[in-house]
């Protein structure tokens, strides 16, 4: 019980900087109010230090009894998670209130905590990350799913505090009442999983499945959960939020919600795969490998009602979302579409399991290092557009470039954040020498070593049509601009240098951590470790559900069916 | 490839037919609970005396005269303060089984301790919440 605990110091940094933040953040002291920002990064950088030297992983992970199916993953997320939530930091540092701060500051106006959000929003970003932690540290379905709610409740109201516009509150409430309904169907499907194995531990569900097989119920929770979660992700049957809310919702807000969310999605689902397991496919029997020169190697497989569900949602999620992307005419709506499509590119990697756990076999590892590395270049044209913006007019607040055409021109302006925009959609894209690029290889290469040929060229297919969209938004800097329409000299940079750092700090790790890939590459492969043993992927044969009824399989046998039994 | 597929999502359904037995408790606390509720308001309005009166409508019966309708704005100070009453409403409800469990933990063990922390680490996240109130300018009347 007292060994839980070390998978829980980085989130109880991040916890006590939450309540020190929200506590200061109402100091009618301003000095006092501007160290909010810089205490938060501290306390995200503390939770990636304390992350990276107490996390159990390996062995160690085994031994102490958390989640034993990902034994590596909690480590490499939650140091993941810090980084990336750094640089995040940057771009949301000051965000909301700017008018009222700049009112006060002035002397036109008392500081009144009733009015002031700002110490609110930097304690929901930084519980949201909480959750996030938690997420990445669960073994057990009802952690699961609070770490889930904890991660998303903060992020709704963000989105409505975002910025002081209509648009923003409807895009908090369009977020907030379909978030609920997605919560409720994987809570749904995490009872009904509950319902069919008898436990809510990770571990001992998975033996439950081992043992026993599928029975009808824990399938259907199963089917629901990964739906459900499916929301967090924005794939598509759950889609439909994802637009209005970017829309809606400040750039910073934006770039948070393209990564936050989504982590947690794919850790949860990671999660609920792992426990469903991966079986071993023989891949050398695959037509293509001959083909293309790889050999034997063998892939894995999740079990067929699953991979099916699982391979649907991820054509339809990469197709929707680059084909809606192309029709935009907003930069946030298309790169909200193109959010889509990367999370269809993910779920590729899902499907096909961990392989031979090598980094060029293993789904597991390429969707952890495309979560970073789509964490990491997202930031970039967001930050950019977060950058540029119209002064503020009387009482408005300043107003960020929406469209497309609003970029023409950039270039000539602006050479710098231009090229940091160009960087961004190009790395975005995939461009070879970036870090997208190496992103997707990983995808295609374990796809194919899983024999999941047919997704794979949708995957290429998709990555073309991406191509369009990407290459519009990188080319608008240098197109001339329109006569007649806003004109772009009116979007200026912001004062607050450190949104254009974000993008800057974005840009430049899409070069450089591409320099280093190889090295991020072996982490990753490490951090998507499933060990084959305990998931019986060395019996080397095709995996068949065999689906039992609740009466014979409902039940785990004592003992036996448990991995570990749950204290208290 | 969507033919065991079929069969599988079928499958709930069909174990969920198979096992109703199971599920008769249920059923039968439901009928229980719809039956007692509908029992209770036909025997009320059968059995009790039934007196009207401009007297007898009135909200306090024999309290004090109601002033002016129910139905109005009302400051939402008075929204803070109903909040800030479910965060130590909420901490009460959690200390009560703590407080009953904790005689029964193994005597002289790790557990005494750790249950402790527990509930001083969640006592301290409501006092937190209470100086976060207190700044926020929730128990101030002017």
């Amino acid at each position: 019980m007292m060994e839980r605990l070390a998978y829980l110091w980085p989130e109880i940094a991040l916890f006590i900087g939450t309540c020190i933040v929200m506590v200061m953040g109402l100091s009618h002291n301003p000095a006092v109010r501007r160290l909010c920002s810089p205490i938060c990064g501290i306390f995200i950088v503390a939770a990636g230090v304390l992350a990276a030297y107490t996390t159990p992983w390996g062995e160690s992970a085994v031994s102490i009894a958390g989640q034993t199916l990902l034994p590596n993953m909690p480590i490499f997320a939650k140091v993941l998670i810090s980084v990336v939530g750094l640089v995040l930091l940057l771009l949301l540092a000051g965000t909301v209130d700017r008018q009222e701060e700049g009112l006060i500051a002035r002397g036109k106006r008392a500081f009144d905590p009733l009015r002031t959000n700002r110490a609110e929003f930097y304690a929901f970003y930084l519980f949201s990350l909480t959750g996030l932690m938690l997420c990445a540290s669960a073994d057990d379905l009802i952690w699961l799913f609070l770490a889930l709610e904890l991660t998303s409740l903060p992020t709704y109201i963000m989105v409505t505090l975002s910025t002081s516009a209509n648009k923003s509150r409807e895009a908090g409430v369009k977020y907030f009442f379909l978030g609920a309904l997605g919560a409720s169907i994987f809570l749904f499907g995490f009872a009904f999983i509950y319902g069919g194995t008898g436990t809510t531990n990770l571990n001992a569900i998975h033996a439950s499945f081992v043992q026993n097989g599928i029975n009808g119920i824990a399938l259907a929770g199963l089917v629901m959960a990964l739906v459900g979660l499916g929301f967090k992700i924005a794939s598509v049957p759950m889609h439909f939020y994802t637009a209005d809310v970017y829309e809606g919702a400040a750039a910073p807000v934006t770039a948070m919600l393209a990564f936050v969310p989504k982590t947690a999605g794919f850790i949860s689902i990671l999660l609920l795969c792992a426990t469903i397991g991966w079986q071993y496919v023989p891949g050398g029997e695959t037509a293509l490998m001959p083909a293309v020169g790889v050999q034997g190697v063998g892939g894995t497989a999740l079990p067929e009602p699953i991979r099916v569900l699982l391979w649907v949602i991820a054509a339809m999620t990469m197709t929707v979302g680059n084909v809606l992307a192309v029709m935009q005419a907003s930069i946030k709506r298309m790169l909200a579409y193109s959010s889509i499509a990367h999370s269809g590119y993910m779920l590729v990697g899902v499907i096909v399991g961990p392989g031979n756990n090598t980094f060029a076999t293993s789904g597991v590892s390429a969707v952890m290092f495309y979560l970073l590395v789509y964490g990491v270049m997202n930031v970039a044209p967001l930050a950019v557009v977060a950058s540029l913006e119209k002064p503020a007019r009387s009482d408005d607040e300043p107003t960020e470039p929406e469209t497309l055409d609003d970029l023409r021109g950039l270039w000539k302006r602006r050479p710098a954040l231009a090229g940091m925009m160009v960087i961004g959609s190009l790395a975005l894209l995939g461009f070879p020498p970036l870090l997208g690029f190496f992103g997707k290889v990983p995808l295609f290469t374990a796809g194919i070593s899983a024999g999941e040929v047919a997704l794979v060229i949708i995957l290429g297919l998709n990555s073309a049509i991406g191509a369009y969209y990407y290459l519009r938004l990188a080319a608008m800097p240098f197109l001339a601009e329109t006569p007649g329409a806003v004109p772009s000299e009116s979007y200026d940079l912001h004062p607050r240098t450190s949104r254009t750092f974000a993008a800057a700090l974005s840009a430049s790790a899409a070069v450089v951590l591409a320099l280093a890939g190889s090295q991020l590459m072996d982490i990753s492969a490490k951090a998507g470790y499933v060990d084959s043993r305990v998931n019986g992927m060395d019996r080397l044969q095709p995996f068949k559900p065999k689906l039992t009824s609740v009466e014979d399989g409902g039940r785990p046998a004592n003992g036996a069916g448990a991995v570990v039994a749950p204290a208290n | 490839m969507f033919g065991p597929t079929l069969k599988a999502m079928l499958t709930p359904a069909l174990t969920l037919a198979e096992g109703t037995s199971a599920y008769l408790p249920i059923a039968l606390i439901l009928i229980m609970a719809i039956s007692f509720a509908a029992i209770n308001l036909v025997g009320t309005t059968l059995l009790g005396p039934n007196r009207k009166g401009e007297r007898k409508g009135m909200t306090y019966e024999s309290g004090m005269a109601p002033i002016g309708t129910a139905r109005k704005r009302f400051n939402v100070r008075f929204y803070l303060i109903a909040m800030t009453f479910l965060l130590f409403d909420v901490e009460i409800i959690f200390l009560y089984p703590w407080a009953v469990t904790f005689p029964n933990l193994t005597p002289r063990s790790s557990e005494g301790v750790i249950w402790l922390t527990r509930i001083a680490f969640f006592m301290l996240t409501t006092i937190v919440m209470y100086l976060y109130g207190r700044r926020k300018g929730v128990f101030k009347f002017d």
